[in-house]
C-alpha cells in the first residue's frame, strides 16, 4: 500500500506532500528521494529505488516528479499507472500540470488525493466518480481567450506546427466554475500514431511497428453522447480481409471501457458518452505489414581513409510520402566515431542545416515534400582513430559511426491509413453556439533507425 | 529598526492576520483563510498555533470548508492530542449527518488521526457506518477498520469489527467488496495464523463475480487475493483461469500483471497435454508484448517480470524475439534488460537474427551497452552450439576494430568459448596475441594469459609473451598474478627445456616477494609438486577440465518458483524474495507454486499451506541462533588441524600439513579448477544408506524408523536423514548419519548440489559439544560439485575436541562452508556411537559399582514390543558395544546385566529384564545406573534404536 505521495518541482522542492499511513519519515523522505535520484549511476534504473525499507516509485511529468513510496511488496505497475492517472487528473482539474498551477491549487490537490487514495488504497481515478465529491474549484491564473492564437500546439501530442486550435484551449481546467457555461462546448479528437522502424544496412526492413491511439478531450457536459466514424475498410486481425479494397488493417485493438461497440462491427462507428476530460478512446497496434510505403528511405555511402583520418559520408534521403503531403521537423541524427574534429558539408537545400554536437552529426530539414529527394555530403577529420597508416580508402565504416536515426512529424497522415470519417455529437447546445469539434491526424517517429 | 526585527513582526503579523480571518463572520473569508493555512502547511511552515481557531470553523454546513478543516486536523492532531479531543464531538455528530459525503468524510478523517484517545470514540460511529445504507460510507468504513487495526489491533478484535468486515465481502457493491478484501488481506498479513481470508470455492466464486463489476483498482486487490488461493484440483484451476483470462486485455497494466500472476501460478497445476494449457500459453504472449510499447518506466518493470516468465516458461515468448530488439532511444536500463532477455530466448531457430542484432549493438557508442553486447555474443556461442562458429567470427571482426574495450570484452568471452568447445577454435589464437599490448583491464589480461598458458604448445613465442607480463608482476592484480603463475607452470610442463629459468623466476616472485597468501600458497604447492614428482604435477596441472555450464546466470529454480508467485510486485523487479527487503515486522508468508497434479483425481495434498503453515516440519536448524552464531562465526573454517589426521588419504600427509590452510583456498580460487582428484582420496564410504528414509521428516523420525536396515557387523547405523535442506543452504542439501566401526566414529554425509552453480571449497566445523566430537580430518570433496551431482563422504571423527554441555546432550551443531556461503545446522547423534569397545566390566567390579552408585541415580525405562528374545538382544547389543556381564533367569524372566563405557570414560550399568509378552514380542524393562544420570535418557534411546531396528 502507498505510504506517502509527493510532488516535487524539477529542483526538488516539495509542492505537495501527503502521508497516508502515519509514516515516521516525514518530509525528509522527499529530500532523500531527490538525493537518491540525482546521485544514481547511469546504468541503474531509477524507476524503482529503495532506501532501507522504503521503496520509491516515480514518474516525471511536465518537469515535475510525482513520487509514491511504500514499504510493502506491492505492484509497481499499479503505482506507475496510478501516478500517470494522477498526472492526467491533476491536469484536468487544474488546467495543466505545472509548478504554478499546483501551488495555486494546493487545497484542491489535497482534496483530490483524499478521494483517490484512502489509507494508501486506490479508490478511484475516474473523473466521473470524483466530480461527485470534489468541492474546491480550481484557481486559474489567466483568463482564457479563445482567440489567442499566438502560440500553437495541441493538447497531448507534443507538436509545434499545425495552427489548428489555440494552445491554451486545451490547457484549462475541465471543470471550471459552474456558472461559466459559455466556452465549454469543445471537443478535441486526435489520431496519433507512433512509428518505429528498423532498417538494416543492406536496406532490408527488419521491423516496422505502429502504435496508434485515438485520444479525446472533451469539454462537453458529461454524458453527452458522441459517435466517431472510422474508415469503413478498417479491420482487425490478420485473417480478416474485406474484398479487394485497400484494407486498413491493424493487429490489435483495445477500447476504453466507456466505448459502446454495437455499431463497430457493421459500420465501424464508436459510440461513447465520454466523461469530461481527457481519455484514450482506442489504442491499436500494427507490426511488420504496413499498407503504405515507409515515409523515408536513406541511402548512405561512407568513404573512410584510415591513413589520413578523413571520413566522408554521403547521405541521400528520399521521402516516399504522397506528393501532396509533407514531413515537418525532420532531423537526422548520426553518431560519429570519437574524436571527430571538423565538419564541412554540402547540402541540397538552403533551409537545411547540419552541425556537430555530442559526438554526432545533426542534419535538420524543417520541411520535406513528399516524393522529393534530398542529399548531403559531409566531410570530417577523425585524427584519433587507430589503424595502420597508408591504407587505401575503404568503404567499411569505422566503429562508432551510425546507426542513423530520423525523427519527424507527418501532419494529416496516418501510417496505418486509419482516418476518422466523422465526429457527431448528440449534444443539444442550450442556447449557445454549436460545439466546436477539432479532429486531427498525426504520425510521428518513435524510433526510426537506419543502420549504416 | 533592523531588518530582522521587521521580518519577525511580519511573521507574527501573518499568523495574527490569519487568526483574525479565521474568526471572521463571513464564510468566504474563513474558507480563504483555511486555504492559506493549508498552503503554509505544505511548504513546511508551522501553523499549529492556529489549531483552536481552525477547529472552531469545523462546525459549518459548508462541505468545502469542512473538508479543508479536516485536512488540517489530520496533519496536526498528532502533535496536539489534547486539542484534538475538542474536535471529537463534531466528528461523532458528523457521522450521523444526513449527507453521506459528510458521514464518510468524518469516519475517514477520524481513522487518520492517530491519537489513542480518539480511537475509543471512533468505535460506535464506525460500527454504524459499516452498516450504513450508502455504499460510499461503507467502503470508507471498511478501510477505516484497517486503519484502526494498525493503531489498536486488540480493540478491533474485541469490538468484532473483523466479522463485520468479513460480511462486507458479500456486499452488493463491488467497491465495498474490493475495499473489504484489501483491508482483510492487510490485516491477515499481520496475523498469519488467523484464518481471516477464508478462501474456499464459494468465496472464490463471489470474488470472481465481483471481479467483473468493480473498478480496475478493485480488480487488482481481488486478483492478488485470488493468487493466494490453492485450487483443490486441476479442474478448479482451469475454471478460475478461464474467468481470469479476459483481464489480460485490460488497459491497466497492473490488472494485466496481476492476472498473469494468477495464471502462471495456476498453470502449474494444469497438465501440459491439455488443450487448454496450449491455449493459455498463446493468450499470455500478446499482453506481455503490449506492455513493451508503454512508457520506459513501465517497460522496465515489465521487462524484469518477463525475464522471470521467460526463465520459467520460455515457450510463451519464443516467437516474439523481435519485440526485444533494442531501440536507439531506449534508456540504458531498458536496453540492458532487453539484451538479457534476448539471450534467454536465443535458440537455434532465431540465432542468426539475434547475432546480427548483437553485432550492431557492439558498434554503438554507449560503452556499457557495447560491453554487454559483446558478452552476449559469447553467451550465445555457449548456449547454442550451432552458432558458435559464427559467434567466433563475429568476435574476430569486432577485435579487428581495435577499439580497446571491445577487444578486451571479446577476449574474455573467447576464453569461455574455448572452455566450452575445446580444440575447435584455437586457430584464432594468433589474432588474439596481436592484441596483447592493448589489454589494460585485469579480467582481459587474465583471460589472455590463461589462453597463452593453456595453448602454450601452439604458440611459438609463448615464453616471450608470458615473460613480458612477468616484468610488472607486482603491479598486477591478484587475479592476473595467479593466472600468470599457473600459465607459466603449464608452459614449463609442456616445454620444460627452454623455460626453466622462467618458472623459477615466477615461483620465487610468488612465494618470496608476495604478501598475498593465496598466491604464496599456490606458488608453494606448484613448487613442491614440481620438485617431488613432475609426472604427478603434469597430471594435476594439465588435468582435463570440466566443461563450463551453459547458463550460469539463471535464477535458482527454488527462488524462481517463489518469485513467480510474486509476479507484478516489487519482488519481481528486484528479483529478490520479499523477505529480503520488506521490514521484518510484517509476517512475510513464504509462497510456493502449487504442485502439478497429474490427473483430476489426484489426491496429492498441496504443499502450499495456507498462511502461517508451520515451517517447523523442517528439521530444526540451529535452535538458538543467537549465541550459536556468535560461537561458530569465531571459528576458523579452514580445514581443522586439531586432531591427528587419519591415514586415509593416499598422498603424503606431510605436504598437506606443511601447506596448512592454503590447500582449500587454492582449490577454490583456481578458476579452471586444476581438478585435484589426486590430492586426497576420500575414505570409501561403505555405508548402507536407507534411501527410503522420508526426506524432510523431523529429527524425531530418525529414531522411529522401522524400515531401517541394520548392519551385520559394527554398531547400528541409522538411515540417512536430511540435516540441511537445500532451501536453507542456497541449494546445498546435506543428509547424513553417524557410524561406528572398529573403534572409529565417522559421519557419513551425502552432499547434493541442487543449485545451478558449481560448488567448491567445502569445509566443515563442529561447535563445541558434550562429548568433544570433532572432525579428525578435513572435509574432502575431491572435485567441484556440479549441479545435480551428489557425493558421498565419510568424515572421520574423534572425541578430542573441546567440550561444552549441550541441550539436549547429544546435540551437535555443525557449520559447513562452501564457495557460496557458510551454513549452520544442528543434529542429534545417537549415543551408541560413543560406546567404546573395552566397555566390558568384570562381574565383581560391576557388582561393586552398582552398589556404589546412589539409588537416586537409577533410571527406569520400558521398551515395548521388541521382536527379539534374550539371546538375540544380547547379541545385537554386543555389536554396538553394550556388553552383557551376567545373565540369570528369575521366575521365567531373563535378566541381563550389562555395562558400557562412553568415550569420555563414563560407565553406564544396566539391568535389563526381559518379559515375554506375546509369542513374537517381548517387553523389556531397563534400569540404568550411572554417575552422570543425565546420560541415562540417551542411553535408553540408543537401546531402543538398536533393538527395534
Amino acid at each position: 500500500m502507498i505510504s506517502q505521495f509527493f510532488i516535487l518541482s524539477s529542483k526538488g522542492d516539495p509542492l505537495i506532500y501527503k502521508d497516508f499511513r502515519g509514516d515516521s519519515g516525514g518530509r525528509d523522505v522527499a529530500e532523500l528521494f531527490y538525493r537518491k535520484l540525482t546521485g544514481l549511476p547511469g546504468d541503474e534504473s531509477p524507476v524503482v529505488m529503495h532506501h532501507d525499507d522504503r521503496h520509491f516509485i516515480h514518474i516525471r511529468h511536465s518537469g515535475l516528479y510525482l513520487v509514491a513510496t511504500t514499504s510493502e511488496n506491492i505492484s509497481p505497475f499499479s503505482l506507475l499507472e496510478l501516478l500517470s492517472r494522477l498526472a492526467t487528473l491533476l491536469g484536468d482539474y487544474c488546467g495543466s500540470l505545472s509548478e504554478g498551477t499546483i501551488s495555486r491549487n494546493v487545497a484542491l490537490v489535497y482534496e483530490l488525493l483524499d478521494e483517490v487514495l484512502d489509507y494508501g488504497y486506490v479508490q478511484t481515478t475516474s473523473m466521473e466518480m470524483l466530480r461527485n465529491f470534489i468541492q474546491t474549484e480550481a484557481v486559474v491564473s489567466k483568463p482564457f481567450s479563445l482567440f489567442d492564437l499566438s502560440s500553437v500546439g495541441l493538447f497531448g501530442a507534443e507538436t509545434q506546427q499545425s495552427k489548428v486550435a489555440p494552445s491554451s484551449a486545451a490547457s484549462r481546467p475541465v471543470l471550471t466554475s459552474r456558472s461559466d457555461q459559455s466556452q465549454k462546448n469543445e471537443v478535441f479528437l486526435d489520431v496519433v500514431e507512433r512509428l518505429s522502424v528498423l532498417i538494416a544496412s543492406n536496406g532490408s526492413l527488419l521491423k516496422v511497428d505502429v502504435q496508434g491511439e485515438i485520444r479525446l478531450k472533451s469539454f462537453l457536459p458529461s454524458g453527452s453522447e458522441m459517435r466517431i466514424g472510422l474508415t469503413e475498410e478498417f479491420c482487425v486481425g490478420k485473417s480478416e480481409l474485406r474484398g479487394y479494397g485497400p484494407g486498413i488493417r491493424v493487429d490489435e485493438v483495445s477500447f476504453h471501457s466507456s466505448v459502446l461497440l454495437e455499431e463497430f462491427e457493421s459500420h465501424r462507428i464508436l459510440r461513447l458518452q465520454p466523461p469530461q476530460g481527457e481519455l484514450t478512446v482506442m489504442r491499436y497496434q500494427l507490426s511488420d505489414d504496413l499498407p503504405s510505403p515507409l515515409p523515408f528511405r536513406l541511402f548512405p555511402s561512407v568513404q573512410w581513409d584510415r591513413g589520413s583520418g578523413r571520413l566522408q559520408v554521403y547521405l541521400k534521403l528520399r521521402c516516399d510520402l504522397p506528393p501532396k503531403s509533407q514531413a515537418l521537423n525532420v532531423r537526422l541524427h548520426l553518431p560519429l566515431p570519437r574524436g571527430v574534429v571538423s565538419l564541412s558539408q554540402e547540402l541540397s537545400g538552403p533551409e537545411q542545416t547540419a552541425e556537430l554536437g555530442e559526438g554526432a552529426l545533426r542534419w535538420d530539414l524543417p520541411r520535406v515534400q513528399g516524393g522529393s529527394q534530398l542529399s548531403g555530403l559531409f566531410q570530417m577529420d577523425v585524427p584519433g582513430l587507430p589503424g595502420p597508416p597508408g591504407q587505401a580508402p575503404s568503404t567499411s565504416a569505422p566503429l562508432g559511426l551510425g546507426p542513423a536515426s530520423l525523427s519527424f512529424e507527418l501532419p494529416r497522415h496516418t501510417c496505418s491509413g486509419l482516418q476518422v470519417r466523422f465526429l457527431r455529437l448528440a449534444f443539444r447546445p442550450c442556447g449557445n453556439a454549436n460545439p466546436h469539434k477539432w479532429v486531427r491526424h498525426l504520425s510521428h517517429s518513435d524510433a526510426y533507425v537506419i543502420r549504416v | 529598526m533592523t531588518d530582522s526585527k521587521y521580518f519577525t513582526t511580519t511573521k507574527k503579523g501573518e499568523i495574527f492576520e490569519l487568526k483574525a480571518e479565521l474568526n471572521s463572520d463571513k464564510k468566504e473569508k474563513k474558507k480563504e483563510a483555511v486555504k492559506k493555512v493549508i498552503a503554509s502547511m505544505t511548504v513546511g511552515k508551522d501553523v499549529s498555533a492556529l489549531f483552536p481557531d481552525v477547529v472552531n470553523c469545523m462546525q459549518t454546513d459548508n462541505l468545502e470548508l469542512k473538508k479543508l478543516v479536516y485536512l488540517y486536523l489530520m496533519n496536526y492532531a498528532k502533535s496536539q492530542p489534547d486539542m484534538a479531543i475538542m474536535a471529537v464531538n463534531t466528528f461523532v455528530k458528523d457521522c450521523e449527518d444526513p449527507n453521506p459525503l459528510i458521514r464518510a468524510l468524518a469516519v475517514r478523517t477520524m481513522g487518520c488521526i492517530r491519537v489513542d484517545k480518539i480511537t475509543e470514540y471512533l468505535c460506535e460511529p464506525l460500527r454504524k457506518c459499516l452498516k450504513d445504507e450508502d455504499p460510499y460510507v461503507r467502503k470508507t468504513a471498511a478501510v477505516c477498520v484497517a486503519k484502526l487495526h494498525d493503531i489498536n489491533a486488540q480493540l478491533v478484535e474485541d469490538q468484532g469489527f473483523l466479522d463485520t468486515l468479513k460480511d462486507l465481502i458479500s456486499d452488493s457493491n463491488p467497491m465495498v467488496v474490493a475495499n473489504a478484501v484489501a483491508a482483510l488481506s492487510e490485516i491477515a498479513e499481520s496475523h498469519p495464523s488467523s484464518n481471516l481470508l477464508d478462501l474456499n470455492p464459494q468465496s472464490i466464486n463471489k470474488l470472481l463475480t465481483a471481479l467483473n463489476e468493480c473498478t480496475e483498482w478493485g480488480q487488482i486487490f481481488i486478483l492478488d487475493c485470488l493468487a493466494n488461493y490453492t485450487p483443490k484440483d486441476d479442474r478448479e484451476a482451469q475454471s478460475i483461469c478461464e474467468r481470469v483470462t479476459p483481464r489480460l486485455s485490460h488497459a491497466n497494466s497492473a490488472v494485466v500483471l496481476s492476472a498473469v500472476k494468477v495464471l502462471m501460478k495456476f498453470m502449474e497445476m494444469l497438465s501440459k497435454d491439455l488443450d487448454y494449457y496450449g491455449t493459455l500459453l498463446k493468450k499470455l504472449a500478446p499482453p506481455l508484448v503490449t506492455l513493451l510499447s508503454a512508457e520506459p518506466e513501465l517497460q522496465y518493470v515489465a521487462l524484469r517480470n518477463i525475464n522471470l516468465i521467460v526463465q520459467k516458461r520460455p515457450e510463451i515468448l519464443k516467437h516474439e524475439m523481435k519485440v526485444f530488439f533494442v531501440k536507439y532511444n531506449d534508456p540504458i536500463y531498458v536496453k540492458l534488460e532487453k539484451l538479457d532477455i534476448m539471450i534467454r530466448l536465443a535458440s537455434q531457430a532465431n540465432i542468426a537474427q539475434v547475432l546480427a542484432e548483437l553485432k550492431e549493438y557492439a558498434t554503438e557508442v554507449d560503452v556499457d551497452f557495447v560491453r554487454k553486447a559483446v558478452r552476449a555474443i559469447g553467451r550465445c556461442a555457449i548456449k547454442v552450439e550451432q552458432s558458435a562458429e559464427r559467434c567466433v567470427s563475429t568476435l574476430l571482426d569486432l577485435i579487428q576494430t581495435k577499439v580497446n574495450y571491445v577487444v578486451q570484452e571479446a577476449i574474455v568471452v573467447i576464453k569461455d568459448i574455448f572452455r566450452k568447445y575445446p580444440n575447435k577454435y584455437e586457430s584464432v589464437i594468433a589474432t588474439l596475441c596481436e592484441n596483447l599490448d592493448s589489454l589494460d583491464e585485469p579480467e582481459a589480461r587474465a583471460a589472455m594469459i590463461w589462453i597463452v598458458g593453456e595453448y602454450a604448445e601452439r604458440i611459438d613465442n609463448a615464453d616471450e609473451l608470458l615473460e613480458s607480463f612477468l616484468e610488472g608482476f607486482h603491479d598486477e592484480s591478484t587475479q592476473v598474478q595467479l593466472q600468470l603463475l599457473t600459465a607459466i607452470v603449464k608452459l614449463f610442463l609442456k616445454k620444460p627445456t627452454e623455460t626453466q629459468e622462467l618458472v623459477q623466476q615466477v615461483l620465487s616472485l610468488a612465494t618470496q616477494d608476495s604478501d598475498n597468501p593465496d598466491l604464496r600458497d599456490r606458488g608453494y604447492i606448484y613448487w613442491r609438486l614440481l620438485s617431488t614428482d613432475p609426472v604427478a604435477a603434469k597430471e594435476v596441472v594439465l588435468a582435463e577440465k570440466p566443461l563450463i555450464s551453459e547458463e550460469t546466470d539463471l535464477i535458482e529454480p527454488t527462488l524462481l518458483d517463489e518469485l513467480i508467485c510474486y509476479i507484478g510486485t516489487l519482488a519481481s523487479v528486484y528479483h529478490k524474495p520479499p523477505s529480503a527487503f520488506v521490514e521484518g515486522g510484517r509476517g512475510v508468508v513464504h509462497k510456493s507454486l502449487p504442485p502439478r497434479t497429474a490427473s483430476s483425481e489426484s489426491t496429492e495434498s498441496p504443499e502450499t499451506a495456507p498462511a502461517g503453515a508451520p515451517s517447523s516440519e523442517q528439521p530444526d536448524v540451529i535452535p538458538t541462533q543467537g549465541d550459536l552464531l556468535g560461537d561458530l562465526l569465531n571459528l576458523d573454517l579452514g580445514p581443522p588441524v586439531s586432531g591427528p589426521p587419519l591415514a586415509t588419504s593416499s598422498v603424503q600427509m606431510g605436504a598437506v600439513d606443511l601447506l596448512g590452510g592454503g590447500l582449500d583456498s587454492l582449490m577454490g580460487d583456481e578458476p579452471e579448477g586444476i581438478g585435484g582428484p589426486n590430492f586426497v582420496a576420500p575414505p570409501a564410504a561403505a555405508v548402507p544408506a536407507n534411501l527410503g528414509a522420508s526426506m524432510g521428516s523431523g529429527l524425531s523420525d530418525l529414531f522411529d524408523l522401522t524400515s531401517g536396515v541394520g548392519t551385520l557387523s559394527g554398531s547400528y547405523v541409522a538411515p540417512k536423514a536430511v540435516w540441511l535442506p537445500a532451501m536453507k543452504a542456497k541449494g546445498l542439501e546435506i543428509s547424513g548419519t553417524f557410524t561406528r566401526q572398529v573403534g572409529s566414529i565417522s559421519m557419513d554425509l551425502q552432499l547434493t548440489n541442487k543449485a545451478l552453480q558449481v560448488m567448491t571449497d567445502f569445509a566443515i566445523q563442529f561447535n563445541r559439544n558434550s562429548f568433544g566430537l570433532a572432525p579428525a580430518a578435513p572435509l574432502q570433496v575431491h572435485a567441484p560439485l556440479s549441479p545435480n551431482q551428489t557425493v558421498e563422504i565419510s568424515l572421520p571423527l574423534n572425541t578430542v575436541g573441546s567440550v561444552m554441555k549441550m541441550e539436549p546432550l547429544n546435540n551437535l551443531q555443525v557449520a559447513v562452508k562452501n564457495n557460496i556461503d557458510v551454513f549452520y545446522f544442528s543434529t542429534l547423534y545417537p549415543l551408541h556411537i560413543l560406546f567404546v569397545e573395552d566397555g566390558k566390566m568384570d562381574r565383581q567390579m560391576f557388582l561393586a559399582t552398582w552398589k556404589d552408585i546412589p539409588n537416586e541415580n537409577e533410571a527406569q525405562f520400558q521398551i515395548r514390543d521388541c521382536p527379539l528374545n534374550a539371546e538375540a538382544v544380547s547379541g545385537r547389543l554386543q555389536s554396538s558395544n553394550i556388553f552383557t556381564v551376567a545373565k540369570r533367569n528369575v521366575e521365567g524372566q531373563d535378566m541381563l546385566y550389562q555395562s558400557l563405557k562412553l568415550t569420555n570414560g563414563i560407565w553406564v550399568l544396566a539391568e535389563l529384564r526381559i518379559q515375554p509378552g506375546n509369542p513374537s514380542f517381548t517387553d523389556l524393562e531397563l534400569s540404568l545406573k550411572c554417575r552422570a544420570p543425565e546420560v541415562s535418557q540417551h542411553v535408553y534411546q540408543a537401546y531402543e534404536t538398536i533393538l527395534k531396528n
